[in-house]
């Protein structure tokens, strides 16, 4: 019964990150701690030695790729309930497609951040950590946070819509009146990732990089 | 009262004279320190022959005295003392042809001597003191003084064969634990002994002719000083012991001579030593009129046998402070290097760490300083190392500020070492080293793979979950047909 639960893909995927991750976290700890190297470990120092745009980079990259991630789940889901419903109820096609519309605004909102953010990224001419200077190191961090912000917002987002599309897809199918009701939660599901396309620019509105 | 404490004394002195004794033969048992002693007479004289000691016996002084007595009783007693300042059996197993190739043998005179003789007595193991004392032990029983002698006053000399005499002939062994010039000096020193023989054979005069040395040569014993690095210690030997230590440092001494290694600069406070510096290179220089002029400190700082200023430097338990004192440097009469080291505890690591808060360099009453707390620190109990430096190529070290003497001059240090602080032995203690294991760039390589592996691994899990419709297959019907045609 072990091998069957083995044979699970999803199991073997799952225990051997988990294993990598740990392994190589109790490795690194008892290395320190044998070699009496703890004062070796320096989150500052990791900090301010990686480059601020790698942070700025990573930040741009999330943003659009977790938004596309959410918009592309929250149109898988309710695509397949609106061809399946439109089977036996074809009124429902034209209509439904509003869902399909509010999760492809998720990705919208993300590509939208991702060229935002790019363009604040600017060449410094530092290579020390006092020649960088604190404002390259905000922008960098600023710009990580705000990708992150906007990315992950998006990617529930874009779930929670798919999910209610599908549901009001179904239900339209059953009977006419019952869409525009569910209309209004799917509104709600999209307002919140407008909200986190909000604070990912007020993250962004002060920085500042270059010299 | 006076019977009571002699009673009392001589029940002290027992247990005390048994430990002497146990001393004394574990003095005498030490493998360590022998040296061989060849006896033979000139052709011409019969000697009884005496029976050889049994293998691996050490000859101690008594017995010694006793074959001599034998030999010089029954034999001439014009005795030719040949004594060499260190000389080991290993000697004559590595320059005696003793594998075969006698044509390489460095004693052919001494050969040609013994085998000329009619009874040659070889000791291989007579125990170092008492070889020593040999010149003694000849004295008392011919008593007769040493003349001191070389070849070139033995040809002047009359000998008489009534009357005894005893002509040392000092033969040098040499410092160097080369291993050719050994081989050299063995065989001048046969040329000398060959020399000697050849001139008592001329006089006609019988003789008692004995070849020992001083000491034993433990550069032979332990063959170079390359080849003993790990220890080179015979199988029974006992570890330790005051000897060995010695013999360690010696060998340490004589590698790290050949390898041009040298000590630290150190700064002692009293007897203890409390600031160490090392460097393979230092040089400042100076920008003037748009041009770099170097100056090189190194060899005024570090080297065997170098010894620089320290004075006006300074060490409590949190400040350090090193000033190294220079003259004619770049044209200025007095310069002074110093290096200025702090220690505290610091709260968040809930440990001491020591910085090297600045690097000085005064002349003329000017002061250009360096920062060098941003980037030079360990912990207190260790020391710092760096490969480089400097403050102009990946700078540690910065002007204090960008209007301070600093920015006119270039300081660079190669291969640095410095500990200011808990300094123990006058050795540096663990080096902690400025470049870390991982860089900054392999730590950003490892975040994005990081990242990268968790959307892999988010990517794979949605796509396994990912089941095709199986609600109405059929596995016992029809197999679906895909018409070619409309």
């Amino acid at each position: 019964m072990l091998l069957e639960w083995m044979m699970n893909g999803h199991a073997i995927l799952y225990t051997g990150v988990t294993l990598a991750f740990w392994s190589t976290i109790l490795i690194v700890g008892i290395c320190y701690t044998i070699f009496d190297l703890g004062f070796r470990f320096d989150v500052a120092w990791f900090l301010t030695e990686t480059s601020p745009f790698m942070w700025a980079n990573l930040g741009i990259g999330l943003a659009i790729s977790l938004s596309v991630v959410g918009a592309a789940w929250g149109i898988y889901i309710t695509g397949s309930s609106i061809i399946g419903g439109g089977v036996k109820a074809p009124r429902i096609k034209t209509k439904n497609l509003v869902s399909i519309i509010f999760c492809e605004a998720v990705a919208i909102y993300g590509i939208i951040m991702a060229i935002v953010i790019s363009n604040m990224a600017e060449n410094f001419s530092g290579t020390t950590p006092e020649t960088i200077g604190r404002q390259n190191y905000q922008a960098g961090y600023s710009m990580f946070g705000a990708g992150l912000t906007v990315g992950f917002s998006n990617l529930f987002c874009g779930i929670c819509v798919g999910i209610v599309g599908s549901g009001a897809a179904l239900a339209d199918a059953q009977n006419a009146s019952l869409f525009v009701k569910i209309l209004i939660v799917e509104i709600f599901g999209s307002a919140i990732g407008l909200f986190g396309v909000i604070v990912a620019i007020l993250q962004t509105s002060k920085v500042k990089m270059g010299d | 009262m006076a019977p009571a404490r002699t009673l009392q004394l001589q029940r002290i002195s027992a247990p005390l004279v048994v430990f002497l004794a146990v001393l004394s033969v574990l003095k005498t048992g030490n493998c360590e320190e022998q040296v061989p002693l060849i006896l033979w007479t000139s052709e011409g004289t019969s000697v009884p022959s005496q029976s050889p000691p049994t293998a691996g016996h050490i000859v101690g002084q008594q017995q010694l005295a006793s074959y001599l007595e034998k030999a010089l009783e029954a034999g001439p007693r014009n005795v030719v003392l040949f004594l060499q300042d260190k000389m080991s059996v290993e000697d004559f197993t590595m320059y005696g042809g003793a594998f075969g190739n006698k044509q390489d043998s460095v004693f052919p005179n001494l050969e040609g001597a013994l085998r000329s003789s009619s009874s040659p007595l070889v000791l291989p193991a007579v125990s170092w003191p008492a070889s020593n004392a040999v010149i003694g032990q000849l004295q008392d029983q011919l008593e007769t003084s040493p003349l001191y002698m070389d070849p070139e006053t033995l040809s002047q000399l009359r000998l008489n064969t009534s009357s005894p005499a005893l002509l040392v002939f000092r033969l040098p062994y040499g410092m160097g634990a080369d291993l050719m010039s050994a081989k050299e000096i063995l065989s001048g020193n046969d040329e000398v002994i060959g020399q000697v023989l050849s001139i008592m054979r001329t006089q006609s005069v019988p003789y008692t002719a004995i070849y020992t040395a001083l000491r034993p040569s433990q550069e032979a014993a332990s063959l170079s000083v390359e080849a003993s690095l790990g220890g080179g210690r015979s199988l029974l030997q006992a570890r330790g012991g005051y000897r060995e230590r010695g013999r360690e440092r010696e060998r340490q001494r004589k590698i790290k001579e050949k390898a041009g290694i040298y000590g630290p600069v150190e700064f002692k406070e009293g007897d203890n030593t409390c600031i160490l510096l090392w460097a393979t290179g230092l040089s400042v220089s100076i920008l003037r009129s748009g041009r770099w002029e170097d100056h090189n400190l190194t060899p005024s700082t570090f080297g065997e046998g170098v010894s620089p200023k320290l004075h006006g430097s300074s060490c409590d338990k949190t400040k350090a402070r090193l000033v190294l004192n220079y003259e004619n440097v770049l044209g200025h009469r007095s310069f002074k290097l110093i290096f200025a080291m702090s220690q505290r505890h610091y709260q968040v690591s809930a440990r001491r760490w020591f910085t090297l808060d600045a690097v000085e360099l005064e002349y003329d009453g000017t002061k250009a300083t360096f920062n060098g707390s941003r980037n030079i620190y360990a912990p207190a109990e260790y020391s710092y190392r760096c490969e480089s430096v400097t403050n102009f190529r990946w700078p540690l070290l910065v002007p204090r500020s960008s209007k301070d003497p600093a920015n006119q001059w270039r300081v660079s240090l190669e291969d640095f070492q410095i500990q200011g602080f808990n300094v123990s032995g006058g050795e540096f203690s663990y080096a902690s080293d400025c470049a870390g294991f991982f860089s900054p760039g392999i730590w950003m390589g490892l975040m994005t793979s990081l990242l990268m592996v968790l959307v892999l691994t988010y990517g794979l899990h949605m796509i396994m979950q990912l089941h095709t419709m199986d609600r109405f297959d059929d596995p016992k019907g029809p197999a679906i047909s895909v018409p070619q045609t409309e």
